[in-house]
């Protein structure tokens, strides 16, 4: 599946008043979205960029023709879960929040979202491929270690959904538990209370993202009618958000390759992004 | 100089335009010659004969010339050649000294501007200097120019301040005549303006007062577009989810009239629907609905037109949708004839008499005046009361299903989804029907083998989920919806009965049950109502039935599931009962409901065949001799039947009297 993105910014004073002209817009109430994010990498550090193009020979003979693939990228990954303000509430916790209930007839609460870069094509709009796993049952968290995941941070999304024909609007910000969280190596097994958490951005402005979701990107007329959609909703809300695409490169989701200190730094000059 | 420039003007021709030379004039002069009369005549379609007679009467274009020609003639005498001679030399020379004097003038000027430019080494001046001055060497721009005030002049500076003061005070004169003038037409206007405003305010208040009480009453007011003049504001009655073409016509623009009421949108002054419901049975009508309850409407006749375009709006969309689903209908008994959609329905009082519905949407004047009570009014009533339920149940729904993440485009298109309104009421009335008449049925048999002495019970669940409705909405998991729409998605499902009954051969705790459920849905796979029976164990060695065959079988009428019934509970009877009651004294003789059992032993050797028969409603035991292979009828012997009505001897009894 492929989504294609929009993003625009709002400052905490305007929210409510976009909050309103978005319902306007979309014709419906509001719809609250509370998410935590939990944050994984590959256990595997990722290669040196270039790496493989300096390996020495082969022996094997039939080898020789085969091109040298390049070496894979590392993603992010994060494992999402549907909260809703009850949720939050310390009374009512009872037992791990980080298990599910195997309830059949129940929606997935967690899900498993794989996000690549986005595409390097200018459409006008940001054009990356998604994949997400429900999860149904089970303890999520072990099933992404066991995946050869390790744990690096959580956050939390709280915000508002509207839809409007394709689009899918979500007017959110990012919160965070402030303090020493970064230093955890598991994510919490019960939810702080709601109020404890602080939005990252201090400011507390909110982030609009409008996306549209292609099933694949093979039909050009698909592909056009919803980055047209996308763009008109964009001249719609002119004068009201200011909706842009922003740099591809600030959703980069891939491991960084570090150089290891003690090692000798390579002796070519590192090319970014080999592909 | 002068001798070649007077050969010049001694050339000039002082004679009268020469007069044409020819007769016959060629084609350009005869163009112009007929432009010129135009100008002067004007079209020539004018002149006629006739017309330049009647000048000529008239002595209309008579000229003047001619006159004075004819006046001088009568002053003077005709000059003689000698003075005209003279005249015309004394002429000539008036003439010469003046081209002379101009010729002297012009070359002076020329002379005085060159010098004046020869200033400037840029200029080619030259050739312009005149041969005398030439002569007289003069030296380049020797001759200057400047600016300077012009003299004062004593004297002529009072008499222009005398005029000066004259006209300004004429000026003043006028300026405050004009002044007067313009005040006076200020003040008119001012008034004018005044009794303008005045209208114009009472106008807005009046109309604002009114925009205030339609709005007070709850009606969405908004602006209309920016190039709709009188026109600020329009009314939005129309249902937020109603259908494409339904939703456009619910929004009508507020239009001030002169005295600043709202005039009437012809959009709201259509007339008002309503949809009629109409119960026929064998073509009689024996119910009509009535309009839905009389509010007694209130308020400014603008805001019940609003009010009666709205209901109008729903009920014609209600119609509307309703024809469309009937044309996927027509299997199910649904036909639209001149307009009115007429649906087949099971009636529901039991007998096995169809009922028609008749929908139509009539004008709602008509409507009202039909009060009359008839006896299926009830019915008619709550079939459109339902159907005006499951239109808005869809108008809840449409939101809730816009308001879902949509699905991830791709090429297939959705089709546009029709809502279940029709498919709901005829799933109901057929569901209750065949729940209803098995239950009839199956209270009927146990009410049979009861008077029988056997033991049965039956138990019968019209919908399974009707029954814990209130259960079901409580521990549902979809908050998102409210409980009215959950409440209403149970009777769009396919709707499920159950019952079951208990067969007389079960004994103790342990219970052979019939389970027989009854599915309706009009729609793929169904298409009407399905009934499934679900035979106990005991009954599958009584047929014959390997294990692990499906212990279901599925009928689509009452009809054929009665008589099923009917044959089960005879062979359970016949093979299970008697087999149990008479150990191996009993045999089976075939597939049909027959036993033989030979009689006690000690007595005479008797072989009897007993047969079991439970059919309309009666349970019939006969017992005879036959023999079973030859199957002969006319054998029978004895023979009891047991009706419902209470009886003395029970059905052991009778089999034991007739087996001996």
């Amino acid at each position: 599946m492929h989504e294609l993105l929009l993003f625009g910014q709002i400052p905490r004073s305007r929210h409510e008043q976009v909050l309103k002209i978005l319902a306007g817009v979309a014709a419906m109430q509001p719809r609250r979205v509370l998410e935590r994010h939990i944050v994984y990498k590959p256990l595997r550090e990722p290669e040196e960029p270039g790496a493989h193009l300096r390996r020495g020979g082969t022996q094997n003979v039939t080898s020789k023709n085969i091109k040298q693939a390049a070496a894979k990228d590392l993603y992010f990954t994060q494992l999402v879960q549907q909260l809703s303000e009850e949720d939050f509430d310390v009374s009512n916790a009872q037992g791990s929040s980080l298990t599910t209930a195997s309830d059949s007839g129940a929606e997935a609460k967690w899900a498993y979202e794989f996000r690549d870069i986005p595409d390097t094509g200018d459409r006008g709009v940001l054009v990356r491929l998604t994949n997400s796993t429900d999860i149904m049952g089970g303890d999520p968290h072990a099933y992404v270690l066991n995946l050869g995941n390790q744990f690096v941070s959580e956050y939390y999304l709280e915000g508002h959904r509207f839809v409007h024909e394709n689009v899918v609007i979500l007017l959110f910000r990012i919160l965070h538990e402030p303090g020493v969280r970064s230093l955890e190596t598991s994510p919490r097994d019960t939810l702080p209370s709601f109020a404890s958490l602080q939005p990252l951005d201090p400011s507390s402005a909110y982030i609009l993202e409008a996306k549209i979701r292609v099933q694949d990107l093979n039909n050009p007329a698909v592909l056009d009618a919803g980055v047209d959609e996308l763009k008109r909703f964009k001249t719609q809300m002119r004068g009201c958000v200011e909706i842009s695409v922003p740099d591809r490169l600030l959703l980069d989701t891939r491991v960084k390759w570090k150089p290891k200190t003690s090692v000798q730094p390579p002796a070519r000059p590192v090319q970014a992004g080999v592909r | 100089m002068s001798g070649a420039r007077a050969g010049t003007v001694s050339d000039v021709a002082l004679r009268p335009w020469p007069a044409p030379t020819k007769e016959t004039l060629d084609r350009v002069a005869l163009f112009n010659q007929v432009h010129q009369l135009t100008t002067e005549r004007g079209h020539l379609r004018f002149v006629t004969e006739k017309t330049l007679q009647e000048e000529i009467d008239a002595g209309k274009d008579a000229s003047e010339d001619v006159m004075e020609g004819v006046e001088q003639e009568d002053q003077k005498p005709a000059p003689t050649k000698q003075e005209r001679l003279q005249e015309v030399a004394r002429a000539q020379h008036d003439m010469f000294t003046k081209v002379e004097w101009a010729t002297f003038y012009a070359n002076n000027t020329l002379d005085l501007i060159a010098l004046l430019l020869s200033k400037d080494p840029a200029k080619m001046v030259d050739k312009s200097f005149s041969q005398q001055f030439k002569e007289q060497q003069i030296p380049r721009g020797s001759f200057g120019l400047d600016k300077g005030n012009a003299p004062k002049i004593v004297g002529v500076e009072q008499a222009v301040a005398e005029i000066q003061a004259a006209e300004d005070n004429k000026r003043r004169m006028a300026g405050r005549g004009s002044t007067m003038k313009a005040l006076d037409w200020s003040t008119e206007k001012l008034l004018e303006a005044t009794e303008q405003v005045k209208t114009e305010a009472r106008k807005e208040a009046a109309y604002w007062e009114e925009i205030l009480s339609i709005s007070q009453k709850g009606w969405s007011i908004q602006r209309s577009r920016k190039d709709a003049r009188h026109a600020p504001y329009a009314v939005r009655y129309g249902f937020p989810e109603a259908s494409q073409h339904f939703k456009s016509r619910g929004f009508a623009p507020l239009r001030m009239d002169k005295d600043g009421s709202i005039i009437l949108d012809p959009a709201l002054a259509l007339q008002p629907k309503t949809l009629r419901v109409r119960i026929s049975e064998n073509r009689k009508i024996v119910g009509t609905s009535t309009l839905p309850t009389q509010v007694i409407l209130s308020g400014s006749p603008f805001e019940r037109s609003i009010q009666l375009a709205k209901d109008s709006l729903f009920e014609e969309e209600l119609y509307h949708e309703i024809t469309l689903e009937s044309r996927q209908l027509l299997a199910a008994g649904v036909e639209l004839r001149d307009s009115v959609i007429n649906v087949l329905v099971p009636d529901l009082s039991g007998s096995s008499m169809q009922q028609e519905i008749l929908i139509d949407c009539i004008p709602r004047e008509e409507n009202a005046s039909n009060t009359e009570n008839t006896p299926q009014t009830w019915l008619a009533h709550n079939v459109a009361e339902a159907l005006r339920i499951l239109l808005a149940h869809e108008h809840h729904l449409r939101l809730f299903r816009r308001s879902q993440i949509p699905p991830t485009l791709t090429q297939a298109k959705r089709p546009p989804s029709h809502p279940p309104l029709l498919r709901t009421l005829i799933a109901t009335f057929r569901h209750l029907h065949a729940v209803d008449s098995l239950q009839r049925h199956l209270d009927l048999v146990v009410k049979i083998l009861d008077s029988a002495g056997l033991k049965a019970s039956t138990k019968t669940i019209r919908e399974s989920s009707w029954n814990s409705l209130a259960k079901i909405i409580k521990e549902s998991r979809r908050s998102d919806m409210s409980p009215v729409d959950q409440l209403l998605g149970f009777f769009t499902k396919p709707l499920d009965g159950l019952a079951t009954l208990t067969l007389p051969s079960s004994h103790g705790a342990h219970f052979e049950q019939l389970t027989i459920t009854t599915r309706t849905y009009i729609g793929h796979p169904t298409f009407g109502s399905e009934h499934k029976v679900a035979l106990p164990p005991s009954l599958i060695s009584s047929l014959n039935l390997s294990p692990d065959q499906k212990r279901e079988f599925k009928f689509i009428s009452v009809e054929e599931v009665k008589s099923y019934l009917d044959w089960i509970i005879s062979l359970d009877l016949s093979h299970v009962l008697l087999s149990k009651e008479y150990g191996n004294r009993a045999s089976i003789v075939d597939q049909g409901p027959k036993v033989i059992i030979v009689s006690k032993p000690g007595k005479k050797k008797a072989k009897k065949t007993v047969e079991i028969k439970l059919e309309n409603g009666r349970l019939t035991i006969s017992a005879g001799t036959t023999d079973p292979l030859t199957n002969d009828k006319s054998a029978v012997e004895q023979e009891f039947t047991w009706n419902g009505s209470k009886e003395s001897s029970s059905f052991k009894d009778k089999i034991k009297s007739f087996v001996g």
